[in-house]
């Protein structure tokens, strides 16, 4: 490659890792993912940082995890002094461009980024089908206009499947149609209900705190509904979440058919990825916030359409870990520039071309600020820490004394993670050694105190219901 | 769902979406329609020039909050669905999409054949003015179905195409079901098996294949027939037609456009 590529970074939200019909779901049809999973590499093995919008999306930005970033979970602030994706670019050369969601609290995009669009009350969540298509609208002028001397990063935040929260939002209170008996699909037609629909109860106090209870921490008016619903009710929610992912699926389609058309083809690194997941019905759970795979597990694809940039196509890497806080130190290999000391990040560059180097073991995701996971080839281990009596806001770990209950999975043989075997008296080495992974992760990670007062507020309100739960 | 004032599901958004006065203003908007001198011209689908005003309400939960005036109109944006008849066989549209939360100002303007569901015919144009600070102002674009049949879009002199056709589906816009639905109704056929149909949403993104079909028929708040539209690429829609053949209500997971104002 003779000049730094353009990097255009596209990313969805709440978008599980197989919800693509190149990954081979038939429910849904995605052409425009797969075609850019059909001319790259798609890591199977990828997890968020944290399975919530700002937290994860914090990690894209910075390369650092999120007890680091200052957002560990939605209400959280960036700290000042991290620099972010759109400053190294434009540090290192690039012109940085960003348009439609972004969601990292603390940070303005605009000091960041040169915004194309981000609507006119900052884009959050909801409003995908206005946002979503204004933003497509925006890259196509923008890529069929672009002709500065200098290459080019542009990422789109597009909101969509997120907006499946709106379905849920707008039946909390009201009566959901029974579709088949209104005439309007056929049974057939539904996805059945997941594998792993039931679950084990024996979580983590964070996670029954948080969305199993009466008064859950997160979202009690939907679990209220959701409560109330039979099995055609998930079957129809599971269909809906598909179209919303067919839905921007369309949006990406007009991107990559105006740059299949423009002379940026064949040198634009195309990384696709999505924030965190949806449960869409595992656990009989919604949304995200839990550290089941459907919730942390995320698509993360690198391709190119063109033949500019040396990339396998059609590929399936299922051998290596990736995650959120990878985003940054693989633009910046591609960029060349150097990526920011202190990332936790690895560059997925050498992956891509099919070179064998080390690489990490186990992937490590936060939630919640208590909750923790390590995944392994063979486990899943997910704890979580106690809260602290005193909270002095610096977000927990590692400290072994602290932490609460053990779930465990058998990956290999339970991959919908249906049997937690922390009970069981032979997985105790296992344990043992998942742990000790975590807390060595742990040491290596500069966490930073929580200085705001918003989020410290969350921290102090959430840790108050928790240790309710662990007194009582 | 506010007891003294039910609304059939499809467009019930009181509660889930926060909004209390979702029902009330719904229903304003329909009196102040139906009371209006205009409302009851017969035989509308066949004028020559019809204009319809809708209010756009919002249904999501999230992006909506409620302004300082709390006795504000919950709306952010009116749409305006223009069309005369040319020619005799030839319906001229010309739509126009105001939406204040996103800042996009949109014109659509496209013929359809005048047959049931509405077929494009030739090209379209669309303008797009966007209010937002950003870099983002302004685009158009250009499409025309080829013989293949395919959709193809021209924008900033860039072609792309835009997705083919099952040569046996109709394919109209979204924006003329406002009158394929009273047509339905006008020829007898709003209860008979669903039908397939592609629909190139805003002129813009292809559904090649959805399906509509009768959904229900209510007294309250006003007598209305209902159809619903699913597909792939498509979120369910809802659309209900009152007893003059006009295009009352439509409501998606996103919005509740609701008729305020017509002509002809």
């Amino acid at each position: 490659m003779n000049q730094r590529p353009n990097i255009l970074f596209i990313n969805t939200d709440q978008h599980s890792w197989d919800a693509i019909s190149a990954y081979g779901n038939p429910y849904l049809h995605t052409p425009n993912i797969d075609l850019i999973h059909q001319n790259g590499v798609s890591f199977t093995k990828s997890y968020c940082t944290d399975p919530v919008c700002a937290a994860a999306r914090s990690s894209w930005a910075t390369g650092l995890y999120t007890s680091e970033t200052g957002v560990p979970f939605n209400g959280g602030q960036l700290h000042p002094d991290i620099p972010d994706i759109g400053q190294v670019l434009k540090k290192g050369g690039y012109r940085s461009f960003h348009c439609g969601k972004w969601h990292v609290p603390g940070r303005d995009v605009r000091e960041s980024f040169e915004v194309l669009y981000y609507g006119n009350d900052n884009i959050g969540a909801g409003g995908a089908a206005y946002y979503d298509s204004a933003s497509t609208h925006a890259v196509a002028d923008f890529l069929t206009n672009y002709d500065e001397k200098e290459p080019f990063y542009l990422q789109i935040g597009y909101i969509d499947p997120h907006d499946v929260c709106e379905y849920l939002h707008n039946h909390e209170e009201k009566r959901i149609p029974n579709p088949v008996e209104q005439g309007i699909l056929s049974e057939n037609e539904l996805p059945p209900l997941p594998e792993n629909f039931d679950y084990d109860i024996r979580e983590t106090v964070l996670n029954r705190v948080c969305r199993r209870v009466d008064d859950a921490l997160i979202h009690s008016r939907i679990l209220k509904a959701v409560r109330e619903w039979d099995e055609l009710h998930w079957r129809y929610f599971r269909w809906n979440y598909y179209r919303f992912i067919e839905k921007v699926d369309a949006e990406i389609g007009r991107v990559l058919s105006l740059l299949q058309q423009t002379s940026f083809n064949d040198n634009t690194l195309i990384i696709f990825s999505a924030d965190h997941g949806e449960a869409c019905g595992s656990h009989q759970l919604f949304q995200k916030f839990a550290l089941y795979e459907e919730s942390v597990r995320v698509p993360f694809i690198v391709s190119c359409l063109g033949e500019g940039i040396s990339i396998e196509k059609e590929r399936f890497d299922n051998t290596h870990f990736v995650s959120g806080v990878d985003l940054l130190p693989t633009v910046c290999d591609y960029a060349n520039i150097e990526t920011p000391e202190g990332s936790q990040g690895m560059s997925l560059r050498p992956l891509v071309e099919g070179k064998d180097i080390n690489w990490r073991e186990h992937a490590y995701i936060e939630s919640n600020y208590w909750g923790r996971a390590i995944i392994t080839d063979q486990h899943k281990y997910v704890t979580e820490y106690i809260p602290k009596t005193t909270e002095d806001f610096i977000p927990p770990g590692p400290d072994e004394k602290q932490l609460g209950l053990v779930q465990l999975f058998d990956k290999q043989n339970d991959p919908g993670e249906n049997v937690n075997l922390a009970y069981e008296p032979n997985y105790q080495e296992v344990i043992d050694t998942c742990r000790d992974k975590l807390l060595k992760q742990e040491s290596q990670l500069n966490r930073q105190k929580i200085v705001h007062k918003g989020p410290q507020n969350t921290i102090t309100n959430w840790g108050n219901r928790l240790q309710d739960f662990w007194q009582n | 769902m506010i007891e003294s004032i039910p609304l059939h599901w499809s467009f019930d958004y009181n509660q889930g979406a926060q909004k209390p006065d979702y029902a009330r203003e719904l229903i304003e908007l329909l009196h102040l329609y139906k009371d209006s001198s205009d409302s009851r011209n017969v035989n509308t689908v066949n004028g020559q020039h019809r204009r319809h005003v809708y209010q756009i309400l919002p249904n999501y939960w999230h992006g909506y909050q409620r302004r300082n005036n709390q006795n504000e109109s919950i709306s952010i944006g009116e749409v305006v669905v223009e069309r005369r008849q040319e020619n005799g066989d030839l319906w001229k549209y010309n739509v126009r999409y105001i939406n204040n939360t996103n800042g996009e100002n949109l014109r659509y303007r496209f013929s359809c054949r005048d047959e049931i569901y509405r077929p494009l015919h030739e090209n379209w144009n669309v303008e797009v003015h966007n209010s937002c600070t950003d870099i983002y102002s302004k685009l158009s674009w250009d499409g025309y179905l080829t013989s293949i049949p395919e959709i193809q879009l021209r924008i900033n002199n860039t072609d792309i195409t835009a997705g083919k056709i099952d040569n046996s589906l109709p394919i109209t816009c979204n924006w003329a079901l406002f009158d394929v639905f009273p047509a339905l109704v006008e020829s007898n056929k709003e209860k008979v098996d669903s039908v397939d149909i592609a629909i190139l949403d805003d002129l813009e993104q292809l559904r090649p294949k959805c399906r509509i079909g009768y959904l229900d028929t209510i007294e309250s708040p006003i007598s209305l027939v209902g159809y619903f539209l699913y597909g792939t690429g498509s979120l369910p829609s809802y659309w209900w037609i009152d007893t003059y053949g006009n295009t009352v209500i439509f409501s998606s997971v996103f919005e509740t456009l609701v008729l305020k104002e017509k002509m002809g």
